[in-house]
């Protein structure tokens, strides 16, 4: 069964000195699938600088993400879980799970985000997503929900 | 039909994970409306009954609209997005 989430756009117990540098870890895995260049990092990270860190949308989970720009060569998405939380100061800090998305345009990729929404809302999720040991095991649990 | 507006920073983000969320919520509750994502720098232009956003934007958001404001801190906390739902709803009557 396919996964919404490849295995090699997934990393474990990640180690990141603050916020900007776990949203640009998480960045560096779509710069080297080829899908974002740097600036977009760049931009994600201004972003939470400029709007403030509203990307934080609930407990322990930031959804990392700019507008779709040139920077963006192919809608994807990549996941990071952080082996130490970084505070983004948020109310729903502390973050340990970082979802980084790039898309070409604000409507193609929609159906695509909307499960994987659906999925990290489900109660709980989040905590098996931080539990997780290896990135397989993050990929099956994208993977398990997705016919449902 | 209640339209309403989710915003974020760009509108196709975090605005879709509330959106996502308040349909589930209205469903429960057999309520109607219409929702749409927006963002946080047009989203005072674009019609609407009211909106919807975090609470980092909910200031921004508040100095310009003209409809009511409604802000959400965890999107997925179920019984925030309920109760701040119907209170809206409760307005209308």
């Amino acid at each position: 069964m396919e996964s919404m989430l490849s295995k090699d756009h997934v990393r474990t117990h990640i180690h990141a000195s603050d916020w900007a540098d776990a949203i640009r870890q998480a960045g560096n895995i779509l710069v080297d699938a080829g899908s974002i260049q740097p600036a977009y990092i760049d931009s994600m990270i201004e972003s939470v600088k400029n709007l403030g860190p509203y990307i934080v949308i609930m407990p322990q989970f930031a959804l990392a993400h700019a507008s779709p720009c040139e920077a963006v060569k192919k809608s994807d998405i990549s996941l990071i879980t952080l082996e130490k939380p970084v505070d983004f100061g948020s109310t729903n800090d502390p973050v340990f799970v970082i979802l980084c998305l790039a898309c070409t345009d604000s409507s193609s990729h929609l159906e695509h985000l909307s499960k994987i929404a659906s999925l990290l809302m489900e109660e709980g999720r989040i905590n098996e997503i931080i539990k997780a040991k290896d990135e397989n095991e993050i990929v099956r649990l994208f993977q398990a929900n997705y016919s449902c | 039909m209640i339209k309403i507006q989710t915003v974020c920073g760009f509108g196709c983000g975090s605005s879709l994970f509330l959106k996502m969320k308040l349909q589930e919520v209205l469903k429960a509750n057999n309520l109607d409306a219409e929702i749409f994502c927006g963002d946080i720098g047009t989203c005072t232009s674009a019609p609407c009954d009211v909106i919807f956003t975090s609470e980092e934007l909910g200031d921004r958001v508040k100095d310009r609209a003209t409809v009511p404001v409604i802000v959400i801190n965890n999107f997925v906390n179920k019984q925030e997005v309920t109760e701040k739902t119907l209170a809206f709803f409760e307005t209308l009557k």
